[in-house]
């Protein structure tokens, strides 16, 4: 290879490194990062929210917080780890790594994909805002009406709430759909769908979860806001409203949700845990159809959230029996990683104890999760600390600790430098003791009937001892994370972090191929895939001796077949661009002028939006037709 | 090692490959999925409202005879359209220019109706006098700001400089636009349907 030819490319791919490239740049690797970095910071954000109510719940009788606080950092804290914290971190890796483990040099939109970069940040900060109001929503994070009428929830906190959302779902339904269609026009020649790497599927299992979801969200939170600002009814009784009307479209996104935040934790455990076993995964096509049918039926199982509200016993058990089907998806993935740990000859890596942690906490919270999908428990636990255990097992376990043990595995790819394993195994040990010494005690707690959502409680009811463990868990989990943190800073020191190499693990899929960190372009030769494991085949995906897949004569990539990814096109993709950046500072000035109820102003933001978006599409530069 | 080996005519000589154009369309068909599901829960929200509260009964059912003028309005929008779309295909862009400003201008009178409409019916029923108020204005509001965002994307089209196949994106961009503007049209079908027959049926 030439040297001309990768000055050529990299001419063509990399943003320049100036603050107008930095605000501009389209390039998935940049943004993927910086959804991580960002996605990390709300999870500090929401965990010191988390040590704050742990604090107070230390002893009985506290008075650290007053019950509003309370409120508004427990509902805070939820908002921050559901929506600003789990989905995007996941969006971050996927951003990042999707297009070099298919093969392309971008996502199918990068522009859209600044945006919605963009729109997620700054949807986090319009939410943070509310703070220095001192008006933070307070309504936990489903928010149920009457509760949040204008009348029992005055101020502005429950409209922070509801625009942040609007604004969330925008970046987040734009992000899905760049998703999908990279995964199906963008695959390497070659790597058909039966052969697509596994994140892959949960990836669009996820995105296309998020684009029948999302809707559902915003349809609630446009009667929320219109209600509580204009005068309109939706959930108030005495004008014909139903409060219920609230909790179906908030449950109807909210458990699709659920899974939009696990499956694609799933997937990248399905990619690292088969290469610390050294041996392929055992029932790929099962394990792909399982994480396909949990993102289907879990549109089926909304209203078990809703057992404690009184309906017929006919709909309650359909959706008893459908949330207790849900447990067999994913059944077959426990059992097929089991399989290939059983099969395979594992390598107790930093990832590995991670995996295998995620494991454990998959199961138990799995289970407490059958028992509360039974009615009469459901019955008895519901607004308990039981269901506060049940979904920290299944939160923390199946989103947090493999998004660690992801970060093991990917970071070294992203910084081109090793973390300690010694370091990285410490954590690991003092996040999971951490975690249970903190959530276990809280199925007891639930079980002895200690409701959530409640600053304090009085002496004497035997949850004293089992409180104050919890919060020593909490504190040790965060020690944890820290311990993590410092791994990381430390790596990309010269001295102290060793050079990764392409390929550190041994691992089988494309992104491997690539140096670390890859080349703006990703690779020199758009590779070409004959199996599930290209690095592990002999075939030479790179191999191009009359270089005909470099595409060096401007952005291009090579566009696929969705099902048998034979190539069809080549594509072309777009240059750095400020005016996405420009877009979402005009959208938040739109959210801003909504809140103020500044009618007239939120109409010129939106005119001013319309004439971004025809600038977005204008074309530039237009040449003869290929 | 399980590993597949297949006869995949990997190494297909990319001078032979054309410039991508279908992205975009992919795109927008998802987005219109999108937006069916939030007009879905609109529809939801409206049965759901009225099963709750029985008083729905008594309210006096919208006039038909505007909605159906709108109605055929938009139908007819639609096949303007489709027929600009066989002549862009055809590479004959006057005629497909042509039928966009028609679409252009039926979507105006579909608007100057829709205010009639809004006049009229606001006498009956305001969104602030009752949840079936809120509901149904809500519903035609979504409606009448997604036929804004599709005359705001037509017009774009027409304002291209070439609508065939580009090098340069948007590609397709009449067949996405027009896309969109069907799904519009097929709301309004829905809406006739669901909130302006159906309580003129009992």
């Amino acid at each position: 290879m030439s040297t001309a030819v990768v000055d050529r490319l990299t001419e063509l791919w990399e943003t320049p490194h100036t603050t107008r490239g930095w605000f501009s740049t389209v390039d998935h690797k940049s943004l993927g990062k910086r959804y991580l970095a960002t996605a990390m910071v709300f999870l500090l954000l929401g965990g010191l929210e988390a040590l704050a109510m742990r604090l107070q719940l230390a002893r009985s009788d506290q008075r650290l917080l007053t019950p509003e606080t309370y409120d508004q950092i427990f509902t805070m804290h939820s908002i921050t780890m559901i929506f600003w914290y789990a989905q995007p971190i996941l969006s971050g890796f996927s951003i990042y790594l999707i297009p070099l483990m298919i093969g392309a040099r971008d996502l199918a939109f990068p522009r859209a994909n600044s945006f919605s970069y963009y729109a997620f940040l700054l949807s986090g900060v319009f939410l943070y805002c509310s703070i220095f109001l001192g008006q933070a929503p307070h309504a936990g994070w489903f928010a149920y009406p009457p509760y949040t009428d204008a009348l029992y929830s005055p101020g502005y906190g429950m409209d922070f709430y509801a625009l942040a959302l609007l604004f969330f779902t925008i970046s987040s339904t734009v992000g899905a759909i760049n998703l999908i269609v990279t995964i199906f026009r963008f695959r390497a020649p070659g790597m058909a769908i039966s052969k697509m790497p596994l994140l892959a599927y949960s990836t669009l299992t996820m995105s296309f979860s998020s684009v029948f979801a999302m809707p559902s969200l915003a349809a609630g939170c446009v009667f929320l806001e219109l209600q509580r600002r204009w005068g309109f009814h939706f959930y108030d009784v005495a004008q014909g409203g139903q409060p219920l009307l609230w909790q179906q479209l908030f449950w109807f996104f909210g458990h699709p949700w659920v899974y939009i935040i696990f499956l694609p934790a799933t997937g990248m455990i399905s990619m690292l845990l088969p290469t610390f076993s050294r041996r392929p995964i055992v029932g790929y096509p099962y394990v792909a159809l399982a994480t396909v049918m949990t993102g289907v039926v879990g549109f089926g199982v909304w209203v078990h959230h809703m057992f404690a509200v009184g309906m017929s016993h006919m709909s309650m058990s359909f959706f008893s029996a459908a949330s207790m089907t849900i447990s067999i998806f994913s059944a077959v993935q426990v059992f097929a990683w089991i399989a290939t740990l059983w099969k395979g000859r594992p390598v107790l890596t930093a990832s590995m104890h991670f995996a295998l942690g995620f494991l454990a906490l998959l199961v138990i919270g799995g289970l407490d999760g059958i028992v509360t999908a039974i009615i009469p428990v459901d019955w008895q636990v519901t607004d308990t600390y039981w269901v506060v255990s049940h979904l920290h097992y299944v939160l923390v376990g199946t989103n947090m600790i493999p998004v660690f043990a992801a970060f093991y595995y990917w970071l070294p790819k992203m910084t081109g430098r090793m973390m300690s394993e010694t370091l990285g195994k410490w954590s690991f040990w003092v996040m999971f003791i951490g975690f249970n010494m903190a959530f276990f005690p809280m199925h007891i707690e639930g079980l002895q009937g200690m409701p959530r959502r409640v600053y304090t409680y009085p002496p004497g009811l035997g949850v004293d001892g089992m409180n104050f463990t919890s919060t020593v868990g909490a504190f040790i989990l965060g020690v944890g994370i820290a311990i993590s943190l410092f791994n990381f800073f430390r790596s990309l020191h010269p001295v102290t972090g060793r050079i990764a190499g392409h390929n550190p693990w041994n691992a089988d899929t494309l992104e491997w191929s690539t140096d670390s960190p890859p080349a703006p372009y990703g690779s020199v030769h758009l590779p070409t895939v004959r199996s599930r494991h290209p690095l592990w085949d002999d075939h030479d995906e790179e191999f191009d001796p009359d270089d005909r897949r470099v595409f060096a004569e401007d952005r291009l990539t090579i566009a696929t077949t969705w099902l048998d990814a034979e190539p069809v096109a080549v594509a072309l993709i777009p240059e750095d661009t400020l005016v996405p950046l420009i877009l979402t500072v005009v959208m938040g000035l739109l959210f801003g002028a909504l809140l103020l109820a500044k009618l007239w102003f939120a109409l010129a933001t939106v005119i001013v939006c319309l004439a971004l978006m025809a600038v977005w599409m204008w074309p530039r530069h237009e040449r003869v037709p290929a | 090692m399980s590993t597949l080996i297949t006869e995949t005519p990997a190494e297909t000589t990319p001078t032979q490959l054309s410039l991508d154009q279908e992205r975009g369309h992919f795109g927008i068909w998802l987005f219109v999925g999108s937006e069916v599901f939030l007009f879905l829960m609109l529809f939801f929200s409206y049965f759901f409202l009225a099963f709750g509260d029985w008083r729905w009964l008594r309210e006096e059912p919208p006039k038909l005879t505007l909605a159906f003028i709108m109605l055929a309005v938009l139908l007819t929008s639609s096949v303007v359209l489709r027929w600009g779309e066989k002549q862009v295909e055809r590479a004959k862009f006057a005629q497909g220019r042509a039928a966009l400003a028609v679409t252009i201008l039926l979507g105006i009178a579909f608007l100057v109706l829709s205010f009639f409409e809004y006049r009229e019916h606001l006498k009956e029923v305001t969104p602030w006098s009752n949840a079936y108020g809120s509901i149904f204005y809500t519903i035609t509001t979504f409606h009448v700001a997604h036929l804004v965002l599709g005359l705001c994307m037509l017009a774009f089209v027409l304002a291209l400089p070439r609508i065939g196949v580009t090098r340069r994106p948007p590609h397709r961009a009449y067949s996405d636009v027009a896309l969109y503007w069907h799904f519009v049209d097929v709301v309004w079908v829905f809406i006739v349907g669901i909130l302006y027959v159906l309580p003129n049926l009992r």
